[in-house]
């Protein structure tokens, strides 16, 4: 008698609760660099995607840059975020150690009609979808047009030679003014710009899965930053990217003591907070085209979303599901997604098509559509097993030609040897 | 000794020989295994394959990754030099200074001394990487009212490690001055009195009875003082990032890379178990010395 009463109001207790309760049953976390204010945006993202999905629970975890793989890394298995925004360069590392989960068929058939191919491509390893891409970034130059007009130079280098002489005629040693700006100590942005220029060189870094970093090419780009540095037209002790890729090199691009820089579209919102109303004289051109080289070219990546493949089947259920939303022509203004929305609001260009062509007008600002012209010729920085290594062991021989450590003939000698141990070695 | 008294023994002391095997001896053993392992700590340890001494030869080898580690090594037995040769006579120093009784203010200025030590390193460093600012940053200003260039202090591979060293030095040396006061208060005043009285004056007081009196101290400080200097990671993983030119690569912070980032295993642990295996060295070298000083 007493037990059934006991279970009568149980009974009548969950009766009661609120359904949402009930509803919430589902949490899971998404992992991403961004900053702050972009992690408010998400966060309200996905209390938008919880109106309809009263049994999903997203919550968002940030970490600086620098320790995003690690953190994807240590935190393997169960208890990892269920979502996490991945560099495409380490896709194939982490799919070969079964960290992510391949894309349901659903989500793989919408990214294979939405995205243009490459991205897609970038997104998978051996044919396989393991994540929705979501940003592409491209370099290019970007100059101060206000040091221009001071240097009396009238416009933005299209070859190597006028590079030089910009450069040389932006330097101002006692005012602490490089013409040229390298960064230092970050991976990406030591090795991007220059691969950039590498390519509008007609160069390439990795060909069949092996390095050629000994053409002729690469020869003649390492011996640009040998000419740039031994002129003074580029300080090196200027370039300094701290563990948020921000620092001295881009507090010197802000505050007018660096004339040119080549950068990724992504770090418009980073020019407009700390210039303010001076950001107006910041202009974007293509890379300049070296001796070698036959058209304007750049590097690109791109970024995407992957589930962990250690989290529960709910979990990465309810995390596909977010994701396609979150990348959806529905859940942004305007027919564009509210990834894109995201997106736009840090300066970074989305991929899928259709985002594109919903924020048409804003990626035909001065800044940005510098860099969506430079999109077409563009190619993508090789995705191999051992890119990440490839990329730190380049970055330290870039460094060490930057501060005189090494000649550019010793720096190509080394790169390519290291590069070639090291792709051999990861494709083992 | 009984058979119950035997049983007691092992009673009591088996709690500990657990805890130890457990949390120290297990992960040791574990980490000198690994290192002769080829392995990816993304994968279990059954797919671990020996690779011999394939490993310790690759560290030490003439490729980039052997480049790497011995430039990291270096870098942290300058750093660990570095901070123990300014730690130890500045912590002396302020030691002699603020154990002073007698003067005003003299437990201010060991508190104030002391919260450095209490400062979380990410704000340590979020403050020194403004404050080493080549542009902006004040020192950089101070120093030119005194006439003298800016100076890059983290950007040029020449400073960085150094700039690094000032800054473990000033988080770290209120806890040794501490250390150093106590070491004080151990040594009888009456030696002192005497030393007067037969006309020593402050100077050879110093040499003939504060520092060999302080010997046992100053070598648990060089201790402590090595250990936490060659578990270097914070500032290099927030501020500098091992650069430039890999001049504030210290081991802690390649291993991390080595082994998390990339998930060589394997390698990771052979770096790891190099570094145990100097800071063993290093550490029993450094009581070896003591004890022929105690001997003579």
């Amino acid at each position: 008698m007493k037990l059934a009463w006991i279970k009568g109001a149980l009974a009548a207790g969950i009766a009661l609760l609120p359904s949402a309760v009930w509803a919430q049953s589902v949490n899971i976390s998404y992992l991403t660099h961004w900053s702050p204010e972009t992690v408010a945006l998400l966060e309200q993202a996905a209390k938008d995607f919880a109106k309809d999905h009263p049994d999903v629970a997203v919550t968002v975890r940030a970490v600086p840059f620098g320790d995003l793989l690690t953190t994807l890394r240590s935190q393997a298995g169960g208890q990892a975020a269920t979502i996490a925004g991945i560099y495409d360069l380490w896709l194939p590392e982490l799919a070969r150690d079964k960290l992510v989960a391949p894309a349901p068929e659903t989500v793989a058939g919408e990214v294979k009609g939405a995205w243009p191919a490459g991205v897609v491509t970038a997104a998978s390893v051996g044919g396989v979808l393991y994540g929705v891409p979501n940003e592409i970034d491209v370099y290019a130059l970007n100059y101060n047009k206000a040091l221009f007009k001071e240097a009396g130079i009238e416009a933005a280098p299209k070859t190597w030679d006028e590079l030089k002489d910009a450069a040389a005629k932006l330097t101002k040693k006692d005012a602490g003014q490089q013409g040229f700006g390298m960064i230092n100590s970050w991976a990406a942005g030591v090795v991007h710009p220059f691969s950039s220029l590498l390519v509008s060189n007609g160069g390439e870094l990795v060909t069949g899965g092996k390095p050629v970093l000994d053409s002729k090419n690469a020869g003649e780009t390492f011996q640009l930053y040998e000419e740039l540095i031994k002129s003074g037209s580029s300080d090196p002790a200027m370039g300094s990217a701290d563990a948020n890729t921000t620092g001295p090199f881009l507090d010197n691009f802000v505050s007018g003591k660096t004339g040119m820089i080549i950068m990724a579209n992504w770090w418009e919102s980073a020019l407009k907070a700390g210039m303010g109303e001076k950001f107006a004289d910041i202009a974007t051109a293509p890379i300049p085209v070296g001796p070698s080289g036959d058209k304007p070219r750049s590097i690109s990546y791109s970024w995407m979303t992957v589930v962990n493949a250690g989290a529960a089947e709910a979990e990465q259920k309810a995390a596909w599901d977010f994701l396609a939303w979150l990348n959806s022509p529905k859940s942004g203004p305007n027919g564009a997604s509210a990834m894109a929305n995201i997106l736009m609001s840090m300066g970074i260009l989305p991929s899928r098509s259709s985002d594109v062509d919903a924020f048409k007008d804003k990626l035909g600002s001065e800044f940005l559509s510098g860099y969506v012209s430079v999109l077409g010729d563009a190619k993508p920085f090789p995705v191999v097993l051992g890119g990440q290594e490839f990329s730190e062991s380049l970055q330290q021989t870039i460094e060490a030609l930057q501060y005189g450590k090494v000649s550019a003939t010793e720096a190509q000698t080394n790169a390519q040897a290291d590069a070639a141990a090291i792709l051999e070695k990861a494709a083992k | 000794m009984t058979r119950t008294h035997q049983h007691s023994v092992w009673m009591m002391l088996t709690p500990a020989v657990s805890l130890i095997g457990a949390f120290i001896v297990v992960p040791m053993v574990l980490t000198v295994w690994l290192s002769l392992q080829d392995w990816s700590t993304q994968t279990g340890f059954q797919t671990a394959e020996f690779v011999g001494l394939d490993n310790f030869r690759e560290i030490f080898g003439a490729t980039s990754v052997g480049r790497d580690f011995k430039g990291a090594l270096v870098n942290t037995a300058l750093y660990t030099l570095m901070s123990v040769a300014l730690i130890l006579p500045v912590s002396v120093g302020l030691g002699l200074l603020v154990y002073q009784r007698n003067v005003a203010g003299g437990n201010a200025l060991r508190t104030i001394l002391f919260s450095t030590y209490m400062v979380p390193m990410i704000a340590v460093a979020l403050v020194w990487s403004k404050l080493y600012s080549p542009s902006e940053g004040p020192i950089n200003q101070m120093l030119g009212w005194l006439g003298i260039g800016p100076q890059p202090w983290l950007s040029s591979p020449s400073t960085a490690l150094v700039s690094i060293v000032v800054l473990n030095v000033w988080q770290q040396i209120g806890y040794f001055t501490v250390l150093v006061v106590a070491g004080l208060t151990q040594i009888p005043t009456s030696l002192y009195e005497a030393a007067t009285i037969d006309g020593a004056d402050g100077r050879q007081q110093f040499t003939a009875i504060t520092l060999p009196l302080l010997k046992r101290t100053l070598l648990f400080s060089a201790v402590i003082a090595i250990i936490n200097a060659v578990q270097v990671f914070e500032p290099v993983a927030l501020i500098t990032q091992g650069g430039p030119v890999g001049s504030t690569n210290v081991l802690t912070y390649h291993i991390r890379r080595v082994g998390i980032e990339r998930a060589q295993g394997g390698l990771g642990s052979a770096m790891a178990v190099t570094l145990m295996l100097s800071l063993i060295v290093v550490i029993f070298a450094l009581f070896a010395f003591a004890r022929k000083g105690d001997d003579e």
